[in-house]
């Protein structure tokens, strides 16, 4: 009991169930590809992203540096040219052509001016390439970030950089400028302080090559943020920025890139992406594709292998196969159907009427043939049990043939014909009727060792007594010829002995005479529609070997006789054989009809008739048919006829023939009477009421 | 017709063998009727036992003429048996047998004619030619009686010859003269002339051809 639901829930319960979590199990396993694709694609997309981010900036850093080292080397040039002319230009006059020259020279430096230990001021000359500095506001207002570096320049007696300040110029724009201050000295006094201003956009615009400039901003910012000065392009994205450091005595510079590249955009990526998914399910689908072509070309392989073994199995078949549609038409026949009758499928497939029916029996066919094709019949005839017909051979020879039918039906449900197996079973009938004749022959020979016993019996019975009477008769001669005195006692004694043997063999005879009339007691009151039944079987056996058609016409009810069964049996049988041989040769095989009829003649007698449409029998024939050991055949005893008329006149009836039968002009007719049963008394009636009820 | 026998050699008696009494009794009443004397067996056994009975050891069976009319069919020991007993005891020149066949035995009766039987008669028979027949047979047998008669005579006569009476006859068969025989035996030529003539007579010839003849027909 707790097994069951076990059972019931097992995997090999349903083979229903089984297949559809097969297939669950196949489509997760589908799912889960397809998702760790598109994981994997996901993060290639996202680490290309990355990838290309960290590139950029790297580029962007090392820019930076690179911008960093070349301002601070540029500053670090103007640092040392400005030493150069304060060492080298002592006059004042020399120094500002020199110090012209050099403002020419470099666009970055805007100013270069000489004052003395207390802070006045020598002398100053302007770029010529600049527009002037302190148009808008005196150089004496805007000298503060200047003076504390030359104080702090004096204290260390070496170059100091000024912080960053703001010039206003005329126009209402303004310039981020810076100043170098030199200490002077002469002779080892102080003798006060060169002073060069530097433009920090000049500085800038230098700090990038035309290319880099294209494709960054680079600026000077203040430490919250706040740009100073700019050069490139006119703004970054702030996507990608570094910022540097530019340590220079006496300040501080901060510089910034900006590239103008943005965030990478994901679409170049996702392409690449579907490119390579595509590729991944392309190749999956060449795989799956080649796999199918595979598996097809197995299953065809296969096929082949099967439709070539169907073939063989069909062509090795000794049973004819024939494949017809609805119409009748023959569309398949196999190499033993076409052995079978001779023609060739082609000539079986363009006929329209089947060559090999019988040329007199086409037209029976056509309406057998109409009758099963017909649509309603589809279901009746598609039995298993065949039926037997007679089919000709291309050289006109009929043969037996058994036919099994069954409906063809195509993959749709379609009826579209019919398919027969046709098995040639001539040679089995040629056997039957071989057999047959052998045990008629044996039968026969039977009939006739039987009847030799008995004439044997009865010869050796009553030669006994026959010889002696000779003997008797003989001696009693001889002793007459020469009589003595003991010839009369011998005679008489011969006579009695005479008389003892003439009477033995009366007995013989009363013996015989004693069977027969036992037969006499096993009559029983018989329907004739039963004598029939019982002897029609063996009669169409012999009649199909002819083609011979059997036709019984009996009334209903059918009349009931008074006779010995199997005796009467004989008769029938012996009367119908007769009848067929009589047909077998020479008479129209359409015209072959055994025709037996029963009536009821007379009050007391029922007279059977059987009819033949053979040659029938001439005068001098019939005078001598019913002689005892009289015979038309080889291997007849000629006792038939005799013993039929002498069985039917132990029942007390008479036998009679006609020829031609009374109507027509051939054949012959016999006919015989049986007493009929007389009425049925009601214990006879009770045992047929069964078979009424039953029927 | 009627039997002219040897009466030297006594009765002449018919056998009847069948187990049909009415058959054997009126066949016995038909040959009484032509005055053959006959003598009816029930079945072959009987005559067989009755015949080793008669017939001793000496062979001198049977003294008179003889004759046996056999019924192929018979219950027990058939008619066909008994004839090959009778062959196998050598029976038959002396003993004819006829037989009688019944229905469908004609065959195996023209067999056994074949291999030494006298005749056969078929059931029913015409009474007197059996007779006449067995009357044949009779006479047959009557000079085979006769024949044995004789040879046991000539038997005796070689028999009663002394030893040198008999080395004497040998080589005189064998054609020698007297004198190559006196020399051959070591004796006198009278003394062979006498024992000759003494053959001679024991032997009931008179001359050497007609003892040459004798001797071979015995079978010596």
């Amino acid at each position: 009991m707790a097994q069951r639901p076990l059972s019931t829930t097992s995997p090999t319960s349903s083979p229903q169930s089984v297949q559809r979590r097969r297939r669950l199990g196949r489509q997760a396993l589908w799912s889960a590809l397809f998702l760790l694709l598109l994981v994997a694609l996901t993060l290639l997309v996202v680490l290309t992203a990355r990838h290309e981010a960290s590139r950029l900036q790297e580029q962007v850093d090392a820019l930076a540096a690179d911008a960093a080292a070349k301002v601070r080397g540029e500053l670090l040039r103007a640092q040392q040219t400005l030493q150069a002319l304060a060492a080298h230009a002592p006059l004042p006059e020399r120094w500002r052509a020199d110090a012209t020259e050099l403002l020419r020279q470099n666009g970055e430096l805007l100013r270069i001016e000489r004052r003395g230990p207390g802070w006045q001021l020598g002398a100053a000359v302007d770029s010529p390439i600049a527009p002037p500095l302190f148009a808008v506001i005196g150089r004496s207002e805007s000298d503060i970030e200047a003076a504390a570096a030359c104080a702090a320049a004096r204290r260390a007696a070496a170059p100091m950089f000024s912080r960053s300040y703001f010039v206003p110029l005329a126009g209402g724009g303004g310039l981020e400028v810076l100043d170098l201050c030199l200490p002077v000295l002469d002779s080892g006094r102080d003798d006060g302080y060169q002073i060069a201003t530097l433009s920090l956009p000049a500085l800038l615009a230098a700090a990038l090559t035309p290319e880099q400039a294209r494709r960054h901003e680079v600026s000077f910012i203040e430490g919250d943020g706040a740009r100073l000065a700019r050069a490139g392009v006119p703004r970054g994205r702030g996507v990608y920025r570094a910022d540097s450091l530019i340590d220079l005595p006496g300040s501080t510079l901060r510089l910034r890139l900006d590239s103008a590249a943005g965030p990478p955009s994901p679409i170049p990526n996702l392409a690449t992406a579907a490119v390579l998914g595509l590729s991944v399910v392309l190749f999956t689908l060449a795989l799956l594709l080649a796999r199918d072509v595979g598996r097809r070309a197995r299953a065809e392989g296969l096929l082949a292998e099967a439709l070539a073994f169907r073939k063989a199995m069909e062509d090795s078949l000794i049973t004819g196969l024939r494949a017809r549609d609805l119409q009748g038409h023959i569309t398949y026949v196999n190499p033993a159907f076409c052995a079978m009758v001779g023609f060739t499928p082609e000539e079986l497939r363009e006929a329209t009427v089947p060559p090999y029916w019988p040329s007199e029996l086409a037209d029976t066919y056509q309406q057998r043939q109409a009758s099963r094709l017909a649509p309603g019949a589809a279901a009746q005839t598609a039995s298993r049990e065949g039926f037997e017909t007679l089919f000709m051979r291309k050289n006109g020879e009929r043969f037996a043939v058994m036919i099994y039918e069954a409906p063809l039906v195509d993959g749709q449900g379609r009826h579209t014909g019919w398919m027969s197996a046709v098995l040639d079973v001539s040679a089995q009938r040629r056997i039957e009727d071989l057999s047959r004749h052998q045990q008629e022959r044996l039968q026969a020979t039977a009939r006739l060792a039987t009847i030799g016993e008995m004439a044997s019996l009865l010869s050796h019975e009553l030669n006994q007594p026959l010889a002696a009477i000779a003997s008797y008769a003989s001696g009693s001669l001889n002793l007459m010829e020469q009589p003595d005195a003991d010839t009369p006692a011998m005679l008489r004694q011969a006579m009695q002995r005479v008389a003892e043997q003439a009477e033995r063999a009366g007995r013989v005879i009363k013996s015989v005479h004693d069977f027969v009339r036992r037969r006499e007691q096993l009559r029983e009151s018989l329907g004739v529609d039963l004598l029939l039944d019982a002897v029609l079987p063996l009669v169409r056996l012999q009649a199909r070997k002819s083609g011979t058609q059997v036709v019984t016409d009996l009334p209903q009810p059918a009349p009931r006789v008074l006779c010995d069964r199997t005796m009467v049996e004989q008769v029938l049988l012996n009367l119908a054989r007769n009848a067929i041989q009589a047909m077998e040769h020479g008479s129209d095989p359409a015209a072959r009809v055994l025709r037996i009829r029963v009536r009821q003649t007379h009050e007391r007698w029922v007279t059977f008739y059987a009819a033949d449409a053979g040659p029938g029998i001439d005068r001098e024939l019939g005078a001598r048919l019913f002689t005892p050991f009289f015979t038309t055949r080889s291997e007849g005893m000629g006792l038939g006829l005799s013993l039929c008329r002498t069985v039917v006149e132990q029942h007390g009836g008479a036998m009679d023939f006609d020829s031609p039968v009374p109507g027509t002009r051939t054949g012959t007719e016999f006919r015989f009477t049986l007493p009929a049963a007389p009425a049925l008394k009601p214990a006879a009636s009770e045992t047929d009421a069964p078979q009424t009820l039953s029927t | 017709m009627s039997l002219n026998l040897d009466p030297t050699l006594g009765l002449p008696v018919v056998y009847l063998v069948d187990d049909e009494d009415v058959v054997r009794d009126a066949l016995a009443w038909l040959l009484r009727s032509r005055r053959l004397l006959s003598e009816g067996f029930g079945s072959a056994d009987v005559f067989w036992q009755q015949l080793q009975a008669q017939r001793g050891g000496d062979g001198a069976w049977p003294g008179s003429p003889v004759c046996l009319v056999l019924d192929v069919r018979m219950p027990g020991t058939s008619g066909l048996e008994l004839f090959e007993r009778l062959v196998d005891a050598a029976l038959l020149p002396v003993l004819p047998v006829i037989f009688l066949t019944g229905h469908g035995d004609v065959p195996t009766a023209v067999a056994a004619v074949k291999r030494g039987a006298f005749d056969f008669v078929e059931k029913p028979f015409s009474n007197n030619a059996l007779v006449d027949r067995i009357e044949q047979a009779l006479a047959l047998s009557a000079a085979e009686v006769a024949r044995r008669r004789e040879q046991r005579n000539r038997t005796r006569r070689v028999a009663e010859l002394t030893e040198r009476e008999a080395e004497v006859m040998r080589l005189v068969i064998e054609g020698h003269p007297n004198k190559r025989i006196a020399d051959t035996l070591g004796i006198s030529v009278r003394t062979v002339e006498v024992h000759r003539a003494r053959v001679f007579e024991k032997m009931d010839v008179k001359s050497a051809v007609e003892l040459a003849n004798r001797l071979r027909e015995s079978g010596a």
